[in-house]
């Protein structure tokens, strides 16, 4: 069994980003060397998420609208105050929920050393609470 | 830059505690965010900061350095730290200097900051000082900041920092300045909440003072001001009465840029309210007239 871990960094520019990381996983699933397996993508934080879904500008739309309908900027929530253990408002409810409906990882196979992806699937890093510096980390399993 | 001189947008109050120009050192990183009340942040590079600006469409951010040094041994944001901010992105970045009176050497440690590394201001926390507005100590400092036509932000109100008893953040305890500094511009800053009824008799009052919104303690911003600037008071009051004297201050890392604008841009005010509000009073306030 190989295990193989790898970290990316990312630099979001939008509140709300959907950035496409397939070419990443990719690389990291052929300098694992594993040839059968699979490999986990997983965010590190709390207001992203990890997305697979078709790379079309309409539908990465309608995913931002659905999310924003569902889980609008401008509503009551709670996470809503001064965060003493923090020294900062806290006010990020939003992306909070929305990285909840997104979920924090995605697993794909590994088949023959390539990375066994639908030819309309990309996997996203999904920036919920941007502009900010993120990571994600890369989990290859198999042999 | 994106606004026009009279329609810039101005944030008169940030702290760059965790600018990473000046985060190199771990050691140091660590002791702001100790002191500085910000415990679970990180350095953010200066692209990022200055991508964070854009997206709240921020043309000029007020950097206020903080110097407690006589207790802390070294200043929380020194004034060469703002420097070397401001020599980063001198077209986006104003710098305050602060000093800490305490000290034997601070009038010569603020002339310095003036004359050799051309500072804007000054900032001063009496609250994390524990002094009072009325010390004798803060007198040749004020005076050098009058002849100098430097302006002067203080700390007002509620103090989220450690050991910064809020009592010597009263607006009213100010007056004293603003009657024997009348051509000494300050702000009170944080619109001196809890005690807001206080601070806008302050700048109702007194041409030479000032406030910023760097205030949100409750609420999301939106939902804040509106209770503020909406429902304690009349909404007839700022637009009518105070609209001269209040300047957009995000108070950032602590909050965000972009929230504190939206919860401004929110209020059902004339857009020359807003206007002066975002940046023509802070252009003012600096003395900065058309060299901004």
């Amino acid at each position: 069994m190989i295990i193989k871990s790898y970290q990316n960094t990312i630099s979001s520019r939008q509140e709300f980003e959907m950035i496409k990381i397939t070419d990443k996983i990719d690389q990291a699933v052929k300098d694992s060397g594993v040839q059968n397996g699979l490999v986990f993508v997983i965010t590190m934080h709390t207001t992203t998420s990890i997305m697979i879904n078709e790379s079309l500008p309409c539908v990465e739309k309608d995913i931002e609208l659905l999310l924003e309908r569902l889980v609008p900027s401008d509503y009551p929530y709670t996470h809503t105050h001064m965060l003493p253990s923090y020294g900062t408002c806290s006010g990020n409810s939003p992306g909070h929920l929305k990285s909840m409906l997104g979920g924090n990882h995605c697993v794909l196979p590994i088949k023959e050393g390539k990375l066994a992806v639908g030819s309309a699937q990309d996997i996203y890093f999904v920036e919920l609470d941007g502009l900010k510096i993120r990571t994600y980390s890369i989990q290859v399993l198999g042999e | 830059m994106k606004g026009s001189v009279s329609h810039m947008i101005i944030d008169i109050h940030l702290h760059p505690v965790m600018f990473g120009a000046i985060c190199q050192d771990q050691a140091r990183v660590n002791f702001r965010k100790q002191h500085f009340g910000l415990y679970k942040s990180s350095p953010v590079p200066m692209e990022q900061v200055l991508a964070v600006m854009d997206h709240a469409g921020v043309d000029k951010s007020v950097l206020l350095a903080e110097d407690f040094s006589a207790d802390m041994g070294q200043p929380l944001v020194s004034n060469q730290e703002i420097y070397t901010l401001i020599d980063i992105a001198p077209d986006r970045f104003i710098g305050f200097a602060s000093v800490d009176p305490r000290q034997t050497d601070a009038v010569n440690k603020l002339q310095y900051a003036f004359k050799e590394l051309n500072l804007s201001g000054l900032k001063l926390n009496l609250s994390h000082l524990q002094m009072m507005p009325s010390d004798s100590r803060l007198g040749e400092i004020l005076a050098m900041c009058q002849e100098y036509e430097k302006p002067v932000t203080f700390h007002s109100g509620f103090s989220w920092e450690p050991n910064s008893p809020s009592k010597y953040g009263r607006p009213i305890l100010y007056e004293d300045i603003a009657i024997n500094y009348p051509n000494l511009r300050f702000c009170l800053a944080h619109l001196g909440w809890p005690w807001v009824d206080e601070t806008m008799m302050m700048v109702l009052k007194y041409p030479n003072v000032y406030t910023d919104t760097a205030t949100v303690y409750m609420d999301s911003p939106i939902n804040y001001y509106d209770q503020i600037f909406m429902k304690n008071m009349a909404p007839g009051w700022l637009q009518n009465n105070l609209a001269d004297k209040i300047m957009y201050g995000s108070n950032h890392p602590r909050f965000r840029q972009v929230r504190v604008r939206e919860g401004l841009e929110s209020l059902p005010l004339r857009q020359d309210v807003k206007q002066k509000i975002m940046g023509e009073n802070a252009i003012r306030f600096l003395g900065m007239g058309g060299n901004v």
